[in-house]
């Protein structure tokens, strides 16, 4: 039960602005994710809120109640990290029991709440071992039950499944969606892989260079990137960016032209753009289709096609050395080296401006 | 060299066997020898030098345990080591650990005040070393050997144990203080229980030098009360230089626990004594 | 009211901030007070005390360099001086070939893991972990020259004309002691050099051999240069060990490096300087601390300069 809100965050290290002016409110009982490439700041951002780091500027406030001054443990906060961090010299019960015992729990609320979270989590039965003699998923759920032991208002987890393989990380992915909905609590995950993010959020973070670049719902960031950068980043494979200009601007009816020949007609807010103007058009595979009417045509010879029978994917080169890549839902009989011609409706398409930010069509 | 060639085959194994073996009878033949000469008479080693002895009879350490000081010197040697090993090994984890566990304006300087330290043969400063604790009334006074091997032995034991405390992930330190532990307790609780192997080997890294130094005793203690047992063992030789078998006894005598412990504990030893040679 | 927040604020953050620093000084502070009083403050003094006039214990007017001229200078000490220095030089020079020489052969020999490796391991090391003192009256049992075990093993064996008095003779004395540091000390460079051998890439040896290489080849050629680290390390502590070498001697052949001041050491003849005896007369911190101050820059020096030449023909093994 908390709602979290970041007011001008900022942070530096030696000089070196790590995060410029962070503000983000999140809601009680979300799921929110960070998410953006390495070094983007997300994880210092967390670091912030858990009182792991200190604050450069701005103010940090949990239920209402300013809390940037408090120490980690008095947020009301657990943490799950990326290397799990289980105590090695204690067993599983005591790694779990650790927190309430620095809290000067007693021993009959210790054992009850680390009985209940063990039985959440199907735990029971190795309460008395240590973590070494656990596998990756056990390890992990035991990092999961020492945080929920603690009640805390808000969970908090470092990228926790980027150590485990990849079907068991679709696993604990399901896991933890359901752990959400049975605890009813805050949760703000840290990842850099975008599929974890578009499917366990409320609410996704996308963050780039220590700015946050948007906030929203998983669709909303997918159907309306506000730019560029979240556009590429969102979806995978990639979306497809094409470069072009505007070849005329005439109050709100602009002709575009890309480098490698297409052209195309839109209608947006007048003097947005100027002729001459450097445009983006973003692309993405699922949209870019042989074999279809579409308001733009492109060529390309294939370099690589992978067929898996219910999808396929193509990889293309433009005659001016465009890389672009397209996903058909069922097969397509292309083989590599063969040139094909692709299409695009613009409807689907997104439009980017000289400062990489969205443009939206009009009508 | 020749030995090494294995185109040689089975001839070169045995010529690797046999320098090898004789080599460790070399070794090890000494240490024998001291042995089996302590149960001997004077008269049994004049004779048969080379024989095991008539009887394994315990005459010569009843002379020890009765008649010299060796059992006192034994008792001071154990307790200047004990206390100056717990002392550095208290002081230096300390150290060490607000070293590799902290960035602080600073950090580098002291490294280095540290570091320094290893490159400074405090022998060579015996003379103030000598007038200082005179002035602090601790020539003459066990205290005075363990302040100074433990400020000789920091600078190694921090650097050794600086390296062991890096090599702990930082996100245990972070979820401790997540859990709501103090700094103090993270430190006694999560970290240091992960780093006992290496302050077992940085106790033997210290104690073996420590328990075998016989330099520092010679200068600052004079008493026979306070003597230790590498030292006390000099004055032991010219008490008793005509009569071997207690001599050989005495020596068996001082190298009887060190030499035991090392058998049973021979990886950590050899661990802890090269420790400051290999990085 | 938000006033009143914002000062527990700001006293909160201080708070932690002075936490912090006091925990850091309390962890740090004895190590340091330590090292401080014991080591730095003696060393310090040592140069301090060199520039010195002393009467036994008491300081008396300063006088220069003139306890270095006498050290260096003055004809009598002088030629302990020079005899002590070569003594310490053939120390170093001789360990270096006996003790770490045949270190090196035990650890590539070790290396291949023969039979019994883990017992050669420790009879080699056995030695290292006794006291000086119990090696060094150990072996002077074993030298005497009319009971001693080594002469009467001479005789034993047919070679009654080779025993002799080992201590007793100046062309021998420092042989004896030198081959007697060996035997106590070869375990050490033998493991420090096996553990190094260790660390290289198993790989690395096997592409040799697929590549042909003799076992002589690929311990020159492989194993020699890559575990350059460890031979540094070794010629350093000699070098260190050699220049400050006491125990023995002393032990062996007595404070004045007998017979005839054969196995005199730039140690003893601090010892003697600063304390006093029967050749150097009485006790004289002035000239000692001169002395320790001139041995401690050359030890220094030497090493420091050693320590470059050798780690710059290290190589880096990713």
């Amino acid at each position: 039960m908390a709602t979290i809100e970041l007011r001008d965050v900022t942070k530096d290290f030696g000089g070196v602005q790590v995060i410029h002016g962070a503000n983000l409110s999140i809601e009680d009982n979300e799921f929110v994710v960070f998410v953006g490439p390495s070094g983007c700041g997300k994880s210092t951002l967390l670091r912030l809120l858990s009182g792991l780091e200190e604050l450069s500027s701005g103010e940090i406030h949990i239920d209402g109640e300013r809390v940037d001054h408090l120490p980690p443990a008095r947020r009301g906060l657990a943490m799950v990290f990326q290397s799990y961090a289980l105590y090695p010299h204690m067993t599983v019960f005591q790694n779990m029991s650790y927190a309430l015992k620095v809290a000067k729990k007693s021993k009959q609320e210790i054992e009850a709440k680390v009985h209940a979270a063990a039985e959440i989590l199907q735990l029971t039965e190795l309460l008395d071992r240590k973590p070494k003699a656990l596998s990756g998923g056990q390890r992990q759920r035991v990092a999961i039950g020492r945080a929920i032991v603690r009640d805390p208002k808000v969970f908090l987890f470092d990228e926790p499944l980027s150590n485990l393989d990849a079907k068991l990380r679709v696993q604990m992915r399901i896991e933890l969606t359901n752990l959400h909905q049975q605890l009813q609590s805050t949760m703000i995950y840290v990842t850099h892989d975008q599929v974890e993010a578009m499917t366990m959020a409320d609410k996704i973070v996308v963050m780039r260079n220590g700015h946050i670049e948007q906030v929203g719902a998983p669709l909303e960031l997918f159907n309306k990137p506000v730019n560029k950068f979240v556009a590429g980043f969102i979806g995978s494979p990639a979306m497809n960016f094409f470069q072009g200009k505007i070849i005329s601007a005439n109050e709100g009816a602009y002709e575009a032209q890309l480098d490698n020949g297409a052209q195309f007609k839109f209608k947006t807010k007048a003097g947005l753009l100027n002729a001459e103007d450097k445009i983006d058009l973003g692309v993405r595979p699922e949209d870019l289709q042989p074999n279809q009417d579409g308001s733009g045509k492109i060529v390309g010879k294939a370099t690589a096609v992978e067929r898996l029978g219910a999808q396929t994917y193509v990889y293309l080169s433009s005659p001016i050395k465009e890389s672009m890549i397209i996903h058909h839902a069922g097969d397509l009989d292309v083989q590599s080296g063969e040139e094909i011609e692709v299409s695009f409706n613009l409807e689907s398409c997104h439009l980017f401006g000289p400062d990489e930010q969205r443009i939206e069509f009009d009508g | 060299m020749s030995t090494m060639n294995k185109k040689s085959g089975d001839l070169g194994t045995w010529l690797m066997h046999i320098f090898l073996g004789v080599n460790a009878v070399i070794m090890l033949y000494p240490i024998i020898m001291m042995a089996l000469s302590s149960f001997k008479t004077n008269k049994e080693i004049f004779s048969s030098p080379f024989s095991l002895p008539q009887s394994f009879s315990l005459d010569n350490f009843a002379v020890i345990w009765n008649e010299t000081n060796v059992p006192r010197y034994f008792i001071n040697s154990t307790i200047v080591t004990g206390l100056s090993v717990l002392v550095l090994l208290v002081v230096g984890t300390m150290a060490a650990y607000a070293l590799s566990r902290y960035k602080f304006k600073g950090n580098i300087m002291i490294s280095l005040f540290f570091l320094s330290g290893l490159m400074l043969p405090l022998r060579l400063a015996i003379i103030p070393l000598f007038i200082q604790l005179k002035t602090l009334g601790l020539v003459d006074n066990l205290l005075g050997l363990i302040c100074i091997y433990t400020a000789m032995s920091l600078p190694a034991t921090v650097f050794i144990m600086t390296g062991f405390l890096r090599s702990l992930p930082s996100e245990l330190e972070d979820s401790a203080r997540m859990d709501g532990a103090s700094e103090f307790r993270i430190m006694v609780e999560i970290m240091v229980p992960l780093i006992t192997p290496a302050m077992v080997i940085a106790g033997i890294y210290n104690a073996v030098p420590i328990w075998n130094d016989f330099f520092f005793p010679l200068i600052f203690i004079q008493s026979p009360e306070w003597k230790t047992l590498a030292q006390g063992l000099t004055a032991f030789f010219g008490e008793y230089s005509i009569n071997y078998g207690v001599l050989y006894a005495g020596l068996t005598l001082a190298a009887l626990p060190i030499m035991l412990v090392f058998i049973v504990q021979s990886r950590r030893f050899i661990a802890g004594m090269t420790a400051g040679a290999i990085k | 009211m938000a006033q009143a927040i914002d000062t527990t604020y700001e006293n909160a953050v201080a708070r932690r901030r002075n936490l912090r620093k006091l925990w850091l000084a309390f962890l740090l502070f004895p190590a340091m007070a330590i090292l401080l009083t014991f080591v730095f403050l003696p060393m310090a003094s040592a140069v301090w005390y060199s520039v010195y006039d002393w009467d036994g214990l008491v300081r008396g007017e300063f006088v220069g360099l003139a306890n270095f001229q006498e050290v260096l200078f003055d004809a009598r000490n002088n030629k302990f001086l020079i005899n002590a220095f070569f003594n310490n030089v053939k120390v170093f020079i001789a360990l270096m070939i006996v003790q770490n020489g045949l270190a090196l052969t035990l650890a590539l020999l070790l290396a291949r893991e023969p039979k019994g490796y883990r017992f050669y391991q420790i009879a080699f090391f056995l030695p290292v972990i006794l006291s000086t003192v119990i090696i060094g009256f150990q072996w002077k049992l074993f030298l005497n020259p009319i009971f001693g075990l080594v002469n009467t093993l001479l005789r034993n064996v047919g070679l009654g004309d080779w025993a002799m008095p080992w201590l007793g003779l100046p062309e021998t004395a420092l042989g004896s002691m030198i081959l007697v540091n060996a035997w106590h000390w070869v375990g050490f460079p033998t493991l420090v050099f096996l553990a190094a051998i260790h660390r290289i890439p198993k790989d690395l040896i096997e592409a040799a051999r697929l590549d042909g290489a003799s076992e002589w080849m690929i311990a020159r050629d492989i194993i020699w240069p890559l575990m350059a680290p460890a031979v540094t390390i070794i010629v350093v502590l000699t070098f260190i060990g050699s220049f400050n070498w006491f125990e023995i001697p002393y032990i062996m052949g007595g404070l004045e490096g007998a017979p005839a001041y054969s196995t005199d050491m730039l140690g003893l003849l601090f010892y003697r300087t600063a304390f006093g005896s029967v050749s150097a007369g009485n006790s004289d911190f002035g000239t000692g601390s001169a002395l320790a101050v001139l041995i401690f820059i050359f030890i220094f020096t030497f090493s420091t300069i050693a320590t470059r030449y050798l780690t710059s023909r290290e190589v880096e093994l990713s």
